[in-house]
C-alpha cells in the first residue's frame, strides 16, 4: 500500500476508533434536531407561559374576564389580587409569574406597571400587553362615543407574507417561519461546520506535536517522507470527519423523508438535500485549508498550549461568520458578505450561508470555490515546506513569524 | 521468520532481502565523503569520511557531542549535509532505498497509546514488508526477547527496558540489509544490553551490515570490526579494531586485585592507570617491563589476575581525545 495510504489509515483508525468520536458522530444529528427542528416543535406545541399565573391588582370583573379569556390559549391562569403587597409577596413565593397594577381610570393612563418574577419572559408579557392595549383602547373608544368593533377594523391592518420566488414555503404560516427556518438551518449548519472544522485542525495540529514529544518522527521520517506523513496525517482524519457527515446528512435526509411527516413537524424549508450537498461540499476544502494550516503550526509548537496561541489568528477568521451571521444572513449580497465569500478562511461558511439564504450568482460561487481549492493546495504545500523543518525542532517556543519563515527554506 | 523485500537498484538488479549474504559486487554499503555539517558557529561534523563494507559492525565512536548522531542523520537523510555526501549501496538516500534500511535514532520512542504488536506492524508495513510477514518476523523477535506475552499490551505499560527492546525491533522487523543504530544501549541494564549485542552479533553474522555509534568503548570493543573514533567532528583515527590496538603496542596489564592499589599510579615506569572497583588497567612507559610491575605488587596487594595486553580502547580514546566529561563506563 502506499505510505500515504499506510499512515492514513493509521491515523484514520487513531480518530475513529474511540468513544469520543462515536460520541460526537451520534450527538451530532441531536445537534442538528435541536437547532432546526427543536423551536419549530416548541412553537407549535407547547407555550413558554403555559401554567403561568397573573396577578391583576385594582381589576374590576368584566376586566378579569376579558384577560382571562384573552391569555387562555396561552393556558396562562388570571388571579385577582388585593393590592400590590399581595402581588409582591405572591411573586416572591413563586404563586405569581407576573402581576398586572391597574390604578384608578387605567384605562387613561399612559403607562402601566407589570412586576415580573424573572423579567425575561417577553412571550408573556407583551401577550399581557396587548391585551390591555386591546382593552384600553376599546373603553376610549366607548367613552368617546365610538364603536369599538370599527375602531378596531379600522386599526386592523394587512399581515405580510414574506415569500422569496421558487422557495414558497409548503403549508407554512408565511414569512416569519420562513425566516426562523433560514436562521435555524444556517445556524446548524455553520455551527456542525465550524465546530468540525475546528475540532479536526486542533487534532491534527495535535497529533503532529504527538510526533515530536513521544519522539517517532525520527523514526517514521526513516520509513517515510515528511510529505507523505503530513498528507497521511491529513487524509486520515479527513476520511474520519466525512464519514461522520455522511452520517449525519443521512440523518438529515431520513428526517426530511420519513422523520418530519411522521411526527407532523414542518422542517425548515432550506433543510433539502440540495443544501445539504453544499454543506458537505464546502466542508471539504474547509478541513483540508484549515488541517493543513494547523498541521503547520502544529510541527512548530512546543505542546498543546503552544499551538493554541499560535492559532489564534486563524480562530479569528473561522469564529468571523459567526460573529457577523445575522449580518450575512439579512444582507447576503452586501459587498462585505460578497468579499468574506471570496476570501478563503471565511469563505467555506459565508459562501454557504449565501447558498442558503440568496443563492448568488453561479460565477460567484464557482470563482469562490476555485479560490478556495487553490487556497488548499497553497496552504499544503506552505504546510509541507513548515512541516519538513519544524517537526525536527523542539526545545525552543517559537514565533509565528519564525514559523512561517521555515516555509522559504530550501 | 524474517521478511522478505524486494527492491530496485539503479543498475538494473532487482535483490532481495530477507538473510542473505551479501552481495558481491558491493564493496561499500555505506560511505560518507568529506561530509560537514554546520550549526550556526558550531562545526558538528567537519570533512569526515569512511566506509561501512557489507556484513560488518562499523563502530561510529566520540564522546557525547562529537557529531555521531548528526553523521547518522545526514545518512538517514533526516537532514542535509552542508558539504559532502553520505551515499547508501552508491546513492543518496531515495525514498525507494528505505525499506532496506533500518534506524534506531537516539532520539527514539513509540506510540504510547499504541498496542505493541499494532504498531510494530505498521512500522513494518511502511518500510514495505508484507502484513504476514511481518507477523512472524515480530512474534520471532518478541520471543527471542521474551516479551511475546506483551504483544497486545499498550507501550504506556512496557518498562523503559522492554520498550527499547521493541524500539529495536522495530528497527529490523523488516529484515533490511544495512542497520544504523545510534547509542542502541543508552539506558539499558548490563542484562538488556548484552541480550542486544547478541542480537547484534546475529544479524551480522546473517550479512547484515551494522553501523553503529557510542560513546561507550566497552561495547565497540566487543562487536566491532573497523571503527571510526571522531571528537568535535573531526576523525581522530580509523581502521579494524585489531590494527588500531596493534598500533599501541601491548604494554598495558590488567590487573585483578584485592587491596589498595592507588599507589600504582605513583610508580615512575607507570604512565597512566584507569581504575575500577575490582581491578584496573595500566600503561607502561616504553621501554618498561611488566615485570617490574608484578614485583612492585607483590605483598601489597593480592593479585587474583594479571595479563598482559594490547591497551582497551577505552585506554587509546582517553590517551587521544582525554578523559571525557561525562563517566564513558554504563
Amino acid at each position: 500500500m502506499n505510505k500515504t495510504l499506510l499512515v492514513a489509515k493509521h491515523e484514520f483508525l487513531a480518530t475513529a476508533a474511540n468513544r469520543a468520536f462515536v460520541i460526537i458522530t451520534l450527538i451530532g444529528p441531536l445537534l442538528i434536531l435541536a437547532l432546526t427542528v427543536l423551536p419549530s416543535v416548541l412553537a407549535t406545541r407547547g407555550q413558554t407561559s403555559a401554567g403561568s399565573t397573573l396577578a391583576v391588582v385594582g381589576a374590576d370583573e368584566p376586566t378579569l374576564a376579558a384577560l382571562a379569556a384573552a391569555l387562555a390559549p396561552a393556558k396562562a391562569i388570571v388571579a385577582s389580587a388585593a393590592d400590590e403587597g399581595t402581588a409582591r409577596s405572591g411573586i416572591a413565593s413563586g404563586r405569581y409569574a407576573a402581576a398586572l397594577l391597574l390604578p384608578g381610570l387605567w384605562t387613561e393612563a399612559r403607562t402601566l406597571t407589570l412586576l415580573a418574577k424573572t423579567g425575561t419572559d417577553y412571550a408573556f408579557y407583551s401577550r399581557i400587553e396587548a391585551v390591555a392595549a386591546a382593552l384600553s383602547r376599546d373603553a376610549r373608544a366607548a367613552a368617546s362615543g365610538i364603536d369599538p368593533a370599527l375602531v378596531r377594523r379600522l386599526l386592523a391592518g394587512p399581515g405580510f407574507d414574506v415569500v422569496v420566488p421558487g422557495k414558497e414555503a409548503k403549508g407554512s404560516g408565511g414569512g416569519l417561519d420562513q425566516y426562523l427556518g433560514i436562521l435555524f438551518t444556517v445556524l446548524a449548519f455553520v455551527m456542525l461546520m465550524y465546530m468540525t472544522v475546528l475540532l479536526y485542525g486542533q487534532l491534527i495540529g495535535r497529533s503532529v506535536i504527538l510526533e515530536k514529544s513521544s519522539k517517532t518522527v525520527e523514526f517514521m521520517l526513516s520509513s517515510v517522507s515528511s510529505r507523505d506523513l503530513l498528507a497521511g496525517k491529513i487524509l486520515g482524519p479527513g476520511l474520519a470527519g466525512l464519514i461522520q457527515y455522511a452520517f449525519w446528512v443521512a440523518i438529515a435526509l431520513a428526517g426530511i423523508g420519513v422523520l418530519g411527516p411522521a411526527l407532523h413537524v414542518s422542517l425548515p424549508s432550506t433543510l433539502t438535500a440540495g443544501n445539504l450537498f453544499w454543506l458537505v461540499a464546502f466542508f471539504v476544502p474547509a478541513y483540508f485549508l484549515y488541517s493543513s494550516i494547523y498541521a503547520a503550526l502544529g510541527a512548530g509548537a512546543e505542546d498543546d498550549q503552544h499551538l493554541t496561541q499560535l492559532a489564534l489568528p486563524l480562530l479569528v477568521f473561522l469564529m468571523l461568520p459567526l460573529v457577523l451571521l445575522n449580518f450575512f444572513l439579512s444582507s447576503p449580497n452586501s459587498a462585505i458578505s460578497v468579499i468574506c465569500s471570496f476570501f478563503p478562511l471565511t469563505s467555506p461558511i459565508v459562501m454557504l450561508i449565501r447558498v442558503l439564504v440568496s443563492p448568488p450568482a453561479w460565477w460567484q460561487l464557482a470563482l469562490s470555490y476555485a479560490i478556495l481549492l487553490a487556497s488548499v493546495w497553497g496552504a499544503y504545500r506552505l504546510a509541507a515546506k513548515v512541516f519538513r523543518v519544524g517537526i525536527l525542532m523542539t526545545g525552543k517556543r517559537r514565533r509565528l513569524s519564525e514559523i512561517l519563515r521555515w516555509a522559504s527554506l530550501k | 521468520m524474517y521478511c522478505v523485500i524486494n527492491y530496485y537498484r539503479g543498475d538494473g538488479g532487482l535483490r532481495g532481502g530477507g538473510r542473505r549474504g551479501p552481495a558481491k559486487q558491493e564493496t561499500k554499503v555505506l560511505e560518507a565523503r568529506d561530509v560537514r555539517k554546520n550549526f550556526g558557529d558550531v562545526h558538528a561534523v567537519d570533512g569526515l569520511s569512511f566506509t561501512a563494507r557489507p556484513g560488518e559492525i562499523f563502530g561510529l565512536i566520540g564522546p557525547n557531542g562529537a557529531g555521531k548522531s548528526t553523521t547518522i542523520r545526514m545518512a538517514m537523510n533526516i537532514i542535509a549535509p552542508d558539504s559532502g555526501e553520505i551515499l547508501i549501496r552508491g546513492r543518496r538516500l531515495a525514498e525507494e532505498d528505505k525499506a532496506i534500511v533500518g534506524y534506531l535514532p537516539e532520539e527514539r520512542g513509540l506510540y504510547r497509546k499504541s498496542k505493541v504488536g499494532d504498531m510494530l506492524l505498521y512500522f513494518a508495513a511502511l518500510k514495505g514488508c508484507r502484513a504476514a510477514q511481518a507477523r512472524e518476523s515480530m512474534d520471532a523477535w518478541l520471543e527471542r526477547f521474551g516479551i511475546l506475552d506483551w504483544k497486545g499490551r499498550k507501550i504506556d505499560e512496557l518498562s523503559k527496558g522492554m520498550a527499547q527492546k521493541v524500539q529495536f525491533i522495530a528497527a529490523v522487523i523488516h529484515s533490511p540489509r544495512l542497520v544504523l543504530f545510534d547509542e542502541p544501549f543508552a539506558g539499558l541494564d548490563p542484562l538488556s544490553q548484552d541480550i542486544l549485542l547478541k542480537a547484534m552479533l546475529e544479524l551480522r553474522s546473517e550479512g547484515v551490515t551494522l553501523l553503529f555509534s557510542t560513546h561507550i568503548m566497552e561495547h565497540a570493543e566487543k562487536v566491532c570490526e573497523r571503527i571510526l573514533l571522531v571528537d568535535r567532528g573531526r576523525e581522530i583515527l580509523s581502521g579494524s579494531l585489531a590494527e588500531v590496538k596493534a598500533s599501541y603496542g601491548r604494554n598495558a596489564v590488567q590487573i585483578e586485585y584485592d587491596g589498595d592499589a592507588a599507589f600504582v599510579e605513583e610508580l615512575p615506569f607507570v604512565e597512566s592507570v584507569t581504575r575500577y572497583p575490582r581491578w584496573l588497567e595500566a600503561q607502561l612507559r616504553p621501554g618498561c617491563d611488566a615485570d617490574e610491575l608484578f614485583r612492585a605488587l607483590a605483598g601489597r596487594v593480592k593479585v587474583r589476575r594479571f595479563e598482559v595486553v594490547a591497551p582497551s580502547l577505552h585506554k587509546i580514546f582517553t590517551s587521544l581525545v582525554g578523559v571525557p566529561e561525562e563517566a564513558d563506563h554504563e
